[in-house]
């Protein structure tokens, strides 16, 4: 059977959306274009609204001000039970009183299809999620994973147009985490579905998305793709979310120049910004080595060492603040120690100078 | 026993003729079943003759009361039962709860025509006579164009039918008492016969005696088989009723009794003096209370209107034998149960059927229409036992347990029987009134 | 009892003391007091000895058979018009942004007190063959309803009556059901009736069976309503009349009472086996509950209009209450003549005390229903004490244990006993404030059962497992997660101890010992009295009204800090 025969996705445009509970404003202002057939990730701390945002899709939340729309159809004041958007809890939400099966039927009935459509993709959804062999169980006799696919299933039987997943990772352990999400990024390149999925790991938004809205405090900071946030994030939250970055403040600006700890002056892009870059993107050199040209050095002194197998993390504090810098571990290298004096040797072109 | 009642109990036995000289002081308690409209001033009045004492009155209704006085009776705190019906009494004193005691009372005389007023006994004193008369509601009985009862067998005719309301006898010992004086005045098999015919015309059979009166003052039911001072109390409130005394009526006594072991025996006993005195037995003619004063003399400065049950023309000539029925007391209860407040509905299915064929009959007299209905009737007041039956030691055993006989029937073997038997009778009763309708048409 | 039960028994010894106090007390204020007085059932009649002969006759006897049948019929009915009642109530007020909600919860409570002997003259002059509605519809449409004749009569009062037993139960149960059961199906597109009869509901039913229970087993042990009707061929007040005969020493009525208990707990008991595996508990995210949705126009319409029409019937008596206890005279007419306040002057001279009682009565025996019923609730569910679940049967059985047994019982185990004082120990106040809370037990136990089984074991373990005592994380987690329910079982424990009336008939020996319900009772012996005694029964109604009001308060509160801003 062609599983994606009935499967049309659609995209998704948020307009201007305000959201507030009360005293507190939750969303600020957002705008999102989201592609059909795309995963999208909303990714971001605890309180930051991406959670609310998703339930504001799913018809579950009422924005002040604002505009939701499905595939171009303005579905802002369309209760939650004619948006078919499928949507995933964090807690499963299976009825405990229901069978697997009877779980999973459930939006078919809803639909009133006929009895033995209903049967097929009943046993259709089990199958893409390897449940079919427990069908007869009750969710409270199923493990925490299995728990999870069947939440699943049952939201794909309906062959909504847009997949919501609420932190669908966060109950379960590290190995199956991983496993789970590369099942999910499967399923959802073979059903083609649109799908957004809430995290605040960003391993995971990382290693499955085509996309990924960062929220902090209710605004979105920055959407693109995994790679490109990770190299040219916007500001501070999005460096700092992303991966590791080392932020350092200029000691003093003058006439259109920051002046960095160490002393060396360089051209500032704009005034009040700070130097912000990887650690895998800096070297460390002997104080005395010769500086090449499109290079920036900062000096410090070695404070800790970690040993990671293939890198080496050194930490070298540099006036007040205080670097990481990864370096490649090829074998038989001593590194630096402890104590040593070592400068940072950063390429110039990637570096970033961000607002604060 | 609590230090005061040791003292008064030594007192007592140490100085016998000191005692009965001294005056009643301290707390009286009495239970009673009379409202507080009744006992408020006989209160009043008791207190003001010999102040020191203080009445303190617990109302129960009459079950309630003899129940509790015999379930605290180790440790008695009750000096007084003040009650309607002798039934109530009787069963204190068969159980020996009560203290004998003769009132020191002039000018009550010991019977009223043929029915005692006292215990013969000693053991309770009638204080108030009641009769029992007709009840009914004037908005009710105007709205549905009603007529007004004169007799107890205007009761049992067609216009009555659904708009009557008497007291249960097993819950009412006053009505007992009403249905027994038909069964002694018209006999056994006639008496009966007019009880089922008026009982069939009944809305209901209430389970207490107040029931009645008050259905009647909300006019949920036109009439009702009441003891005289439900109607004069109520007319007093203010209710749209009136009240009728039948030619042929019972006489109820009120009663109350001292306790044995009583903790304040002498002031128990001048209660008693005290409200079979004249100015006691003055008390009754406040218009919230209306009984009736056993003292003869208390006639001469009654209020206006107020009848005088000793010359009652009926009164003189009315047996009541006490003793036939005390004996057949508790069989009397359960036939009437039995026969007609459980199996009340098939008694009215067949009741109507009979109006309804003598309604056809007035219109088209027809022989053998008249002689069904007549055969219907005599099925409906047939009865399972005859009255040599119903006082025999067999029966009567049956309710009180323990006729000694080996083959006795049970209590519910026997109301088993009658149920069985009435529900027969008046379903062919109701066959052949059905029959009678028919023929006359 | 093996070795294995002994040691885990010794190993919680908090917990067996628990048991065995429980045990205790049920034997000593209810299962003692009412085998002396039962024990009648089983001697032949007026003499000695063990026999069940009269059992025989029960069955054997034509009024008898059928009393049990009608009493089934009359109770299943009950339930299936109650529910009726109460469910539109429960869905309406749970579910949306109902301002009046808290207001209705707590007129939904009031059925439950009908003052006695005053109530059921105020429902004759309403409802009656001659009442207000039928007056007027003779008068218009020329045809009467016999809303209070025969069985159907007994029906539609005890559905009116104890319909709030329904109502809180399921309320309870409908605010602990968990948001995403409910938003999981509004995503799969199921909405409305079709979201509450294949999701809500189902989650609802421990809640619903421990409420339809309830009216069932109250319904079947009911004689005040069956007599207020002149409804006799119904086992309750068959019993009630055999055993408050003067003079009959007769069994009848004592077997009838024991067919009334083992009936009930029968009742009680499929109840219990139709739940069973129904374990519903759900971990309370921060609270949860059902999300409340504001009301649209034509939903608003739809909800005010049908819970108007449900309150305006089920608070028709206490509005014929209040009619009556100003009224002059009211005979065979809509309305009464005339208007006083001379009723209430009345009663408040002579009144205070009985008041007074009244509040100190019921308080203290909802106060020992809740905690009895807790713990009773705690042994069954979480503590597994071999035994425990007959104390849940003892309590339950209370139910069907006529008042005047209780009492007379009272009398006869605790009058010999003498208190220092040299009162006797049964002409002490307390022993009516425990007669209140041993009549009224099965209803809080039900609702401390229910409230607790919608607490997931796991938030105890969680208590237990950072180092809180059993009794600690009863304390500071369970209790508090339990509000709901226990004050439920409180009120209405509360609401009806304030109105009981038969026990209290034989245990009172002193006028200022009364609670209200006994002065009600004296006045109602005369016509004049009347309106006194409806007044007192008003009074009775807005104390539990006022109560239950604070209560429904502080739980709502409660919930809404727990759910925070979700």
């Amino acid at each position: 059977m062609d599983r994606t025969a009935a499967f049309q996705p659609v995209d998704i445009t948020i307009e201007n959306v305000d959201l507030s509970f009360g005293a507190t404003h939750v969303l600020k202002d957002v705008n999102l274009d989201i592609q059909a057939g795309e995963f999208f990730a909303f990714l971001g701390p605890s309180g930051c609204g991406k959670t609310t945002l998703l339930r504001l899709i799913a018809g579950f939340n009422t924005a002040q001000r604002g505009r939701v729309l499905l595939g171009g159809e303005d579905v802002t004041h369309l209760p939650a039970w004619k948006r078919d958007v499928g949507m995933v809890f964090q807690s499963y939400a299976l009825w405990p009183h229901m069978s697997v099966a009877q779980n999973v039927a459930f939006g078919l009935e809803e639909r009133r299809l006929p009895r033995d459509v209903i049967a097929a993709r009943v046993d259709e959804a089990l199958d893409i999620v390897n449940l079919k062999h427990l069908k007869d169980r009750k969710p409270s006799q199923l493990s925490g994973g299995q728990q999870q696919r069947v939440a699943l299933a049952r939201t794909i039987a309906v062959r909504p147009k847009v997949l919501l997943l609420d932190e669908p990772l966060s109950n379960l352990d590290a190995k199956m985490r991983v496993q789970v999400r590369r099942e999910l990024r499967e399923l959802q390149q073979a059903l083609k579905l649109t799908t957004i999925f809430v995290t605040h790991d960003q391993e995971e938004a990382n290693t499955v998305c085509d996309r990924i809205a960062v929220m902090n405090d209710g605004v979105v900071q920055q959407v693109g793709g995994p790679m490109a946030l990770y190299d040219a994030p916007a500001n501070l939250f999005v460096a700092n979310f992303l991966g590791t970055a080392n932020i350092v403040a200029p000691v003093r600006e003058e006439g259109g120049r920051a002046v960095l700890p160490g002393g060396v002056a360089v051209e500032v892009p704009r005034g009040g910004a700070r130097l912000v870059f990887r650690p895998q993107n800096a070297r460390l050199t002997q104080p005395g080595d010769a500086l090449s040209t499109g290079r920036l050095r900062l000096p410090g002194e070695v404070v800790h060492r970690e040993f990671l197998g293939a890198t080496i993390r050194y930490g070298v504090k540099v006036d007040e603040a205080e670097c990481l810098v990864d370096v490649p571990h090829l074998g038989g290298e001593a590194g630096f120690a402890i104590g040593a004096k070592a400068s940072v040797d950063i390429d110039r072109a990637r570096v970033l100078w961000l607002a604060a | 026993m609590s230090f005061t009642r040791r003292i008064v109990c030594a007192a007592a036995i140490v100085m016998p003729l000191a005692a009965a000289a001294q005056a009643p002081s301290g707390k009286l308690t009495v239970v009673t079943s009379f409202s507080k409209e009744v006992t408020g001033p006989f209160k009043a009045a008791f207190e003001k003759a010999y102040p020191g004492t203080t009445l303190d009155v617990q109302n129960r209704n009459t079950n309630a009361g003899v129940k509790f006085i015999e379930e605290t009776k180790s440790n008695n705190g009750v000096d007084l039962f003040w009650a309607s019906a002798p039934d109530a009494f009787e069963v204190l004193k068969g159980k020996g709860l009560l203290e004998a005691y003769k009132a020191k009372a002039e000018g009550v005389p010991d019977k009223i025509g043929q029915y005692p007023i006292h215990d013969p006994e000693g053991f309770y004193t009638g204080f108030a006579i009641s009769g029992y008369g007709i009840m009914w509601n004037t908005r009710y009985v105007g709205a549905q164009k009603l007529p007004e009862p004169k007799e107890w067998q205007d009761l049992a005719t067609a216009p009555y039918f659904d708009h009557v309301s008497m007291a249960a006898p097993s819950r009412s010992g006053t009505t007992h008492l009403t249905i027994e004086a038909i069964l002694q005045t018209a006999g056994w098999e006639k008496g009966w016969g007019i009880v089922k015919a008026f009982s069939g015309n009944l809305r209901a059979v209430t389970d207490r005696s107040f029931g009645v009166p008050d259905a009647v003052n909300s006019g949920q039911v036109g009439y009702g088989i009441v003891i005289d001072f439900f109607g004069f109390s109520a007319q007093g409130a203010g209710f749209p009723v009136k009240f009728v005394y039948p030619s042929l009526s019972t006489i109820v006594p009120a009663n109350i009794a001292v306790v044995k072991n009583a903790p304040n025996a002498a002031a128990a006993k001048a209660f008693v003096d005290f409200i079979l005195s004249e100015p006691g037995q003055a008390v009754l003619f406040d218009p919230k209370i209306r009984r009736l004063p056993v003292r003869t003399a208390s006639y001469d400065k009654a209020p206006d209107g107020l009848p005088n049950p000793f010359k009652f023309p009926w009164v003189a000539n009315a047996k009541f034998d006490v003793d036939k029925s005390e004996k057949r007391f508790q069989p009397v209860d359960a036939l009437f149960d039995q026969l007609i407040t459980f199996q009340h509905e098939p008694l009215k299915a067949a009741t109507k059927a009979i109006h309804e064929a003598d309604a056809a009959i007035a219109k088209k007299p027809n022989a053998e229409a008249s002689k069904l209905v007549a055969e219907a009737r005599a099925l409906i007041a047939a009865m399972p036992v005859n009255e040599a039956e119903a006082a025999s030691a067999e029966i009567t055993g049956a309710f009180t347990g323990g006729s000694g006989k080996e083959k006795a029937p049970r209590q519910a073997e026997l109301e088993q029987k009658w149920a069985a038997f009435a529900k027969e009778k008046y379903a062919a009763a109701l066959a052949k009134a059905e029959a009678a309708l028919k023929a006359a048409r | 009892m093996n070795a294995a039960a002994l040691r885990r028994i010794l190993a919680q010894p908090g917990q067996a003391l628990v048991a065995l106090a429980v045990a205790l007390f049920l034997a000593a204020f209810l299962i003692i007091p009412v085998i002396t007085v039962m024990i009648a059932a089983f001697q032949p009649k007026g003499g000695s000895g063990f026999t069940l002969v009269n059992f025989a006759d029960f069955f054997a006897t034509d009024l008898f058979r059928r009393s049990f049948f009608n009493s089934l019929y009359v109770s299943a009915m009950s339930v299936a018009v109650a529910t009726v009642l109460a469910l539109p109530l429960a869905y309406f007020t749970t579910r949306f942004d109902f301002r009046g909600a808290v207001i209705v919860q707590t007129l939904g409570v009031i059925p439950l007190i009908m003052p006695p002997f005053a109530g059921a003259v105020a429902m004759q002059l309403l409802f009656g063959r001659n009442g207000t509605v039928n007056l007027l519809l003779d008068e218009a449409f020329g045809f009467k309803i016999g809303f209070m004749e025969g069985l159907n009569g007994v029906i539609f009062v005890e559905a009116l009556h104890y319909f709030p037993l329904i109502l809180i139960n399921l309320s309870t149960a409908l605010r602990n059901i968990d948001r995403a059961m409910e938003e999981a199906a509004q995503n799969l597109g199921c909405s409305g009736f079709r979201l509450f009869r294949r999701i809500v509901f189902p989650l609802a039913m421990p809640g619903y069976v421990a409420g339809a229970s309830l009216v069932f087993i109250k319904v079947f042990d009911d004689l005040a309503t069956p007599l207020l009707l002149n409804v006799k061929d119904l086992l309750a007040p068959q019993a009630y009349l055999r055993i408050t005969s003067v003079g009959l020493a007769d069994p009848m009525g004592y077997v009838i009472s024991v067919v009334l208990i083992v009936a009930s707990l029968i009742a009680m008991y499929l109840s219990l086996l139709a739940l069973r595996g129904k374990d519903y508990a759900t971990v309370q995210r921060g609270g949860g509950g059902l999300a409340k949705r504001p009301l649209g126009r034509g939903d608003a319409i739809l909800a005010y209009g049908t819970i108007l029409i449900v309150l305006v019937l089920t608070l028709a008596p206490h509005l014929g209450l209040l009619l009556l206890s100003f009224a002059t005279i009211w005979s065979f007419s809509p309305l009464p003549d005339g208007f006083t306040l001379a009723h209430y002057v009345q009663v408040f001279s002579d009144s205070g005390q009985y008041i007074v009682n009244t509040v100190l009565y019921a308080g203290l025996a909802a106060l020992i229903d809740v905690v009895v019923g807790t713990a009773i609730a705690y042994l069954v569910l979480r503590v597994g004490v071999p035994g425990a679940k007959w104390l849940d049967y003892a309590a339950t059985a209370a139910l069907a244990v006529p008042g005047v047994v209780l009492g007379i019982g009272y009398l006869r185990t605790y009058f010999g006993v003498t208190l220092p004082s040299g009162q006797s120990l049964a002409a002490f106040w307390g022993m009516i404030v425990l007669a209140l809370a041993i009549r009224r037990l099965p209803l809080a136990l039900r609702a401390c059962t229910a409230a607790l089984q919608q607490v997931a074991a796991s938030l105890e373990e969680a208590a237990e497992n950072l180092g809180a005592t059993k009794a600690r994380t009863v304390r500071r987690i369970v209790l508090p997660l339990m509000t709901g329910g226990l004050a439920a079982g409180f009120v209405t424990s509360f609401a009806t101890a304030a109105v009981e009336l038969s026990a209290t008939m034989m245990l009172v020996q002193s006028s200022a010992d009364a609670p209200l319900a006994y002065g009600l009772y004296v006045f109602m012996q005369s016509p004049a009295g009347r309106g006194a005694g409806a007044a007192l029964g008003v009074i009775a109604v807005l104390i539990v009204g006022v109560c239950t009001y604070i209560s429904n308060r502080i739980v709502d509160g409660d919930m809404a800090a727990k759910a925070g801003a979700h």
